[in-house]
């Protein structure tokens, strides 16, 4: 069931491509690692799935505001930036 | 030298801290382009950091960890300093501020020697996975360390450093340490704040220590653990004393021997837990089989979990804010996927394609909702060993470690191999792993973990083992 | 043929709070790019959420504002893209356990338009455009600025009654202090979900979502445009295309923005830095107690129990501080109508002239009710009132002070006033002829004369009816 259609979906999904033979290789490796997962579905349980336990309202930070980090420091790892802002090729 | 060790040698004036620093870095100098399990070592740093931790000590202002020639795991921000997940995608990134528990340490006065090695993102059991290549056994550097700490566990284990911060999300801190012979402690999941822990699967993302004992892991933690405000996740109930019952009696302990973790384990393995096991009856303490019935299960939940979760924490890494940034791309959607592509060594890779696999629609419930409900089921059944049980004990791996090369490029057999250790994640309980044997010259792990919060019985327990049992050195 | 039309609404409402939703930057408008950024907002690895407790109230007080049941348990989710003007490549929001359920609000015709849910999430950030380098520039200021998204059901079969839905919701957030609504600048943002279907039909058409509707009136336009739209396609045999729209002003219809190469999978699931929000009891009840009147409530008390008309009464509520303002007034002075009079005659002629507005005039309310009492017991006229509004607006102080000072105080001595109007009537004999033998709306001009003549003082009705008499 899982084929290359699949795993081109999900790469395009994660935003990573590969090429044929990468493509074909990854579609070996996730159908014998779903293969393990695939275990999950033998699983009978009326359990709910688990959540973190809640946190109280009070509990929650307050608003008060603070100085921002300074603009350098945001785009300092930064590998492309014009006007203090960060750069990709057009958007529409 | 364990950490009680330095600090009266520190004390009392025998050795200076910067001394002492100096003679760390000239090990790591000597015998790390052997094993490899620095990325950055903190030459400067590190000699400024023991000059003030001097001055705290001759002003008699020192604490535990005041001159502590520490490493911190890659994955771990540091302001100031490259943090590179061992990924080409940030093979250059600088943090612009540092993780709670480094600025902890930092209070106390620590050093830092430098950023260990490790599975790309903490991503693998083998530290084989690092773009900065992989880390060496110092028992046998044909050997894995294991992982993802191994550049943290190796560095303990070789004497490049007192103590190690790693990280553990399925056995990350404890595996590594069993294969390296040393000693692991993954807290209780919201003990050690997370700011600055670049996540890999944030609810089971936990900061831990690796060191040469038991007592050595509870000074490191001490200094690191507590509510942190930056971390809603992180406890109250955290409040260090981790050591107090260390040398106290531990007769009226019960141990517990989950049956199922010992199936699966190789005979040498096995052996060496059943000896540890009868150490403690003879202690004097209680010691019964009990069971966690659908550890069958728990491999699978846990990597579909953590890798949902990964899949969501690595989407920030486009290589435009940080991170490698492709040279390749037309528009936006290419050039993030060719960012990511070049950026992304293949394990992690798969995890993002596993965890997306788990969310995406039409298998969400199937796989993803299943494995949450696996996940409340081992904890409902950990609470109900733990009604009966102080600790249990079982194997920290299946096996000792292997030969590089041997399984790491098969994704099935590495995962089945976290089997050991991923249910104290899954149920966010506090796990500490020690060497019970050897075998063929590399060590054998068991671990003993205990109830939420109780750091000071499992590190007690451990240390009780620790306190009759010779530990081999490794030769370099 | 003529279509009904379906339409529902989505409506993303900023917040009022002082620092940011999961990190402590201050929430504001404007500043220079990324000035308004910590690791936090821009997504740095290594960073972790922390809720803003103040968001969580704003997002329960629009929830009482809109009859909605505000949940003791809510959790927050991922939805999970990728887009230069999101860095973490997922939002922070609430898919699953909303904090807001099951609410309504009453729009024109006295129809209820039911609220599916309100739910707390992050902005994004903004992305200015270079057509000439062919780049787009990412700011972060905006991202983490706290929003609710409020979903409607598909209850709407006009664009009027969006556009009451619309005014209402963002009276309403005004009244609770929740968002300032103001659609031109962003703070409050309405996508439209339309479809159309033959009239009598109770299946759904494929519906088109609108974007971009920064005002009540181009929600209106653009509803038109695209019913007329979805009709011609269907009157022609085709089939409407689920897409989002742009509403273009200038042009005035609505485009398809750049079709996605696939549909979206967002991969929700539980947000695992941020645990679920409970509240208590009390809690809830506090902030519940913390809610002012709202706009229909106030509405009612003013037409059922000041006796004002409709009108009046949806003038006064439609802005708060105003509305507050005239029931100080009428707080200290019960003439409800007088009051009313002067705020939405004078008082709102003066502040539209000056471009002020309430709450920075010179007077207090307390001014206005004294102003009222005065004209009610006939210390004043009418007239005199206005006058003495004028005076308060220019300088502030008593009114009673100002109308014993400068001679606003109505004499009733009915021998003085009969003296004058002998001498006016004695001056004008040619008038007083002509409307004597039939000019008889002359009255005014002669009543003005007399006025004039007597001074402000003088009481119109005591003149009116001597000066009938001599006539």
């Amino acid at each position: 069931m899982f084929d290359e259609k699949l795993t081109a979906h999900l790469a395009e999904l994660s935003k990573l491509e590969f090429n044929n033979e990468e493509l074909e290789k990854m579609t070996e490796d996730m159908t014998a690692i779903v293969g393990l997962m695939d275990k999950v579905r033998g699983f009978e349980t009326d359990e709910k799935p688990y959540t973190v336990e809640p946190v109280s309202y009070g509990e929650l930070r307050e608003d008060n505001y603070k100085a921002s980090y300074p603009t350098d420091n945001i785009l300092k790892n930064a590998a492309n930036i014009k006007n203090d802002s960060f750069v990709v090729p057009k958007v529409v | 030298m364990k950490i009680s060790g330095i600090r009266k040698r520190l004390d009392s004036r025998e050795i200076g801290a910067v001394e002492l620093t100096k003679e760390y870095l000239d090990r790591i100098d000597r015998y790390d382009g052997k094993i490899n399990s620095y990325i950055t070592v903190c030459r400067d740093e590190a000699v400024a950091m023991a000059e003030r931790a001097q001055k705290l000590i001759d002003s008699g202002n020192a604490s535990a960890l005041t001159g502590i020639p520490l490493s911190v795991k890659d994955n771990i921000c540091t302001n100031g300093i490259k943090t590179t997940c061992a990924s080409r995608m940030l093979k250059d990134f600088v943090p612009v501020y540092d993780a709670y528990a480094v600025e902890k340490l930092k209070n106390e006065g620590f050093v830092m020697l430098g950023k260990t090695n490790m599975d790309e993102f903490a991503m693998g059991g083998s530290s084989q996975t690092s773009y900065f290549g992989g880390v060496k056994n110092p028992y046998n550097t044909e050997c894995v360390p294991g992982g993802s700490s191994g550049g943290a566990a190796a560095s303990v284990a070789a004497g490049m450093c007192a103590a190690a911060l790693g990280s553990d999300t399925g056995g990350s801190v404890r595996q590594p340490s069993a294969f390296c012979g040393v000693t692991g402690l993954k807290p209780t999941y919201g003990a050690v704040s997370r700011w600055g822990l670049i996540a890999f699967a944030s609810s089971f993302d936990q900061i831990g220590v690796c060191a040469l004992s038991a007592e050595d892991a509870g000074y490191v933690f001490d200094a690191i653990c507590g509510r942190d405000e930056n971390d809603a996740t992180s406890s109250a109930r955290a409040k260090g004393g981790s050591t107090e019952l260390i040398g106290k009696d531990i007769s009226n302990i019960t141990v517990g021997i989950p049956r199922e973790f010992i199936e699966d384990a190789s005979d040498e393995v096995k052996e060496a837990v059943q000896k540890a096991a009868e150490f403690y009856r003879q202690t004097g303490c209680n010691v019964k089989e009990c069971s966690l019935p659908s550890l069958e299960y728990a491999v699978s939940a846990y990597y579909l979990i953590s890798s949902a979760e990964a899949a969501s924490n690595l989407s920030r890494f486009d290589g435009i804010k940080y991170g490698h940034r492709s040279g390749l791309g037309e528009d936006y959607n290419a050039l993030i996927k060719s960012s990511r592509s070049e950026g992304f060594g293949t394990e992690v890779k798969r995890r993002i394609m596993l965890g997306n696999y788990a969310l995406c629609s039409g298998y969400y419930d199937a796989y993803y909702n299943k494995a949450r409900r696996i996940r409340a089921q081992i904890r409902n059944e950990y609470r109900a060993i733990f009604d009966s049980c102080d600790v249990i004990l079982t194997p920290t791996a299946p096996t000792p470690a292997y030969r590089i090369g041997a399984q790491e490029d098969d994704p099935v057999k590495m995962y089945l191999a976290d089997v050991c250790t991923v249910t104290a994640n899954i149920a966010g309980l506090p796990s500490v792993s020690t060497v019970c044997g050897y075998s063929g010259g590399l060590p054998v792990g068991m671990s003993i973990t205990g109830r939420p919060f109780d750091e000071k019985t499992i590190l007690a327990v451990c240390d009780r083992f620790e306190r009759d049992f010779e530990r081999k050195e490794c030769c370099l | 043929m003529r279509y009904q039309p379906v339409i529902g609404l989505e409506i993303h409402c900023e917040l009022l709070t002082g620092s940011k939703v999961f990190c402590s930057c201050r929430n504001e408008f404007g500043g220079g790019a990324n000035t308004r950024v910590c690791p936090r907002c821009s997504g740095m690895p290594g960073t972790l959420p922390l809720l803003n407790r103040n968001a969580v109230r704003l997002a329960a007080k629009a929830g009482f504002a809109t009859n909605c049941t505000v949940n003791k348990y809510s959790a927050f989710d991922r939805k999970n893209y990728f887009y230069p003007d999101l860095p973490k490549a997922y939002q922070i929001t609430q898919f699953e356990s909303p904090i807001c359920t099951d609410g309504y609000i009453d729009v024109i015709g006295g129809k209820r338009i039911r609220i599916n849910r309100i739910h707390i999430e992050e902005d994004a950030g903004k992305l200015v455009h270079d057509d000439y380098e062919g780049i787009s520039m990412a700011d972060y200021n905006r991202c983490g600025v706290p929003l609710i998204e409020i979903v409607t059901e598909p209850d709407f079969r006009s664009a009027e009654e969006v556009q009451d839905f619309v005014q209402k919701i963002a009276q309403s957030l005004r009244y609770a202090g929740v968002c300032d609504g103001r659609m031109e600048q962003g703070s409050l943002r309405v996508d439209v979900n339309i479809s159309i279907m033959p009239y009598g039909s109770e299946e759904f058409g494929t519906r088109a979502e609108i974007k971009n509707l920064n005002s009540v009136k181009s929600i209106g336009r653009a509803i038109e445009y695209e019913i007329s739209r979805q009709s011609e396609i269907l009157d022609k045999g085709g089939r409407v295309v689920q897409e989002t729209r742009r509403y273009n002003e200038n042009h005035d219809d609505t485009k398809a923005m750049r079709s996605k190469e696939e549909a979206h999978d967002y991969r929700y699931f539980p947000e695992p830095d941020i645990p679920p929000v409970l509240f208590s009891d009390d809690e809830i009840e506090q902030i519940r107690n913390e809610m002012p009147e709202m706009p229909a409530e106030r509405y009612r008390r003013y037409t059922e129990e000041y006796g004002l008309s409709g009108e009046d009464a949806r003038l006064m509520t439609a802005q708060k501080e105003f509305s507050d303002f005239y029931d100080s007034a009428a707080a200290s002075a019960p003439e409800y109508r007088l009051i009313s009079n002067l705020m939405l005659g004078e008082i709102s002629h003066l502040i539209n002239e000056t471009g002020t507005d309430i709450s920075n005039v010179k007077f207090t309310p307390e001014a206005v009710a004294k102003t009222a009492k005065m004209t009610a017991s006939g210390t004043i006229s009418k007239g005199s009132a206005k006058e003495i509004i004028d005076i308060l607006f220019e300088e502030g102080g008593d009114p009673e002070k100002i109308a014993g000072e400068r001679g606003f105080i109505m004499s009733n001595d009915a021998s003085e006033m009969e003296a004058v109007i002998d001498k006016v009537l004695s001056d004008n004999a040619e008038l007083v002829e002509q409307y004597r033998s039939g000019s008889e709306k002359l009255f005014g001009y002669i009543m003005g004369l007399v006025m004039r003549a007597c001074g402000k003082g003088a009481n119109p009705a005591i003149i009116k009816q001597k000066l009938s008499e001599k006539l």
